[in-house]
């Protein structure tokens, strides 16, 4: 059992709600704190943290990639290296073989949502700027898949290939669509273009960003429009819906 | 030779995964004998991407060209792999045929 307390900041950040929300929560007894009796401060019970059941992935995992300083995520959206996502995706994809509308393509998903996800570890193995490893999670009700990394981000990491790209636009773009044949100076697996090409023809919609660079890819969306976001961010944040 | 993919597990992803596959099987080809066909079956094999494939198959292919043959790809994943990997390397797998 985790009895370990954490401050209501942290509780904010793990499950993607604001403090004057969780204290509301708290005054309704709909999440309750600990109070410490001398400073009155809250404090929160980090397994009761660890067990919210988090309604909204996409904007827990924006916090965690945009978040100046970088924190680990809750322990079962925390994959710290590649040996416990290939676990996870493991266990996802036992879950998605059991859906029957998804009998014909849940080997896609997990191979797209594989190949981000390693993307991410392959590429920051041993370079990781703050916290290593990716966020990753599921809802197999909502249907969606979201990963994000706080690595180097494409722009970097391609440029040991393409030196003379310049923007996260541009980088974006190249590594979703440019086959890059051998295997030197970096070995990249060609998987985002991969991915391109099963969103493509199935029924499965894709957003990805990486720096102020986004994108969204669904089925016979042929042309890759990438567009610049307002909010800029290091590392890479992915949502696959199906 | 035959190779049996699901004796590396079903969900074949990652190349850590896949580079620590091809080192942990590479003892075994040295059974492989001059003009011995190598096949590979991809038979229970659920979840199969490029990063893996890149790893485990490019070597073998670059090793014994025309002599490997790949088997039991209907598997969807396997198919957008493969045809992945054809574009990278500017080849064509040899694909087993049916009995």
């Amino acid at each position: 059992m985790n009895s370990e307390l954490i401050t209501i900041g942290q509780a904010s950040k793990m499950i993607g709600v604001s403090m004057q929300t969780l204290r509301r929560w708290d005054d309704a007894g709909k999440l309750s704190s600990v109070r410490r009796t001398k400073t009155g401060y809250r404090y929160y019970k980090k397994e009761d943290i660890e067990n919210y059941n988090v309604k909204d992935l996409f904007k827990l995992a924006k916090i965690w990639i945009a978040d100046n300083l970088g924190f680990e995520p809750r322990q079962d959206f925390y994959c710290s290296d590649s040996s416990v996502f290939q676990a996870r995706l493991s266990k996802m994809e036992n879950e998605l073989g059991k859906i029957k509308e998804l009998n014909a393509i849940f080997p896609l998903i997990t191979a797209i949502a594989g190949e981000i996800g390693n993307n991410s570890f392959d590429h920051n193995l041993g370079n990781w700027p703050d916290i290593p490893g990716i966020f990753f999670a599921y809802n197999l009700d909502k249907k969606n898949i979201v990963l994000a990394d706080r690595g180097q981000g494409i722009l970097t990491t391609l440029r040991n290939i393409e030196p003379k790209l310049i923007n996260h636009q541009d980088a974006l773009y190249v590594a979703f669509t440019k086959i890059i044949s051998g295997r030197s100076p970096e070995s990249r697996g060609n998987g985002l273009k991969f991915v391109r090409d099963i969103v493509m023809h199935n029924k499965i919609n894709l957003f990805f960003q990486t720096g102020d660079a986004y994108l969204e890819i669904k089925k016979r969306n042929s042309d890759l429009d990438v567009k610049k976001a307002n909010v800029d961010f290091r590392g890479c944040l992915a949502v696959i819906k199906f | 030779m035959t190779i049996f993919l699901k004796k590396f597990g079903t969900t074949l992803t990652g190349r850590q995964f896949g580079k620590e596959s091809f080192s942990a099987f590479l003892p075994s080809l040295k059974r492989v004998k001059n003009d011995e066909m190598v096949e590979i079956d991809f038979e229970g094999v659920i979840t199969f991407t490029p990063s893996w494939g890149d790893e485990f198959l490019s070597p073998l292919l670059n090793r014994f060209k025309n002599k490997l043959v790949l088997k039991n790809t209907e598997n969807p994943s396997v198919q957008a792999t493969l045809k992945m990997l054809e574009k990278v390397h500017n080849t064509k797998f040899k694909l087993s045929e049916k009995k």
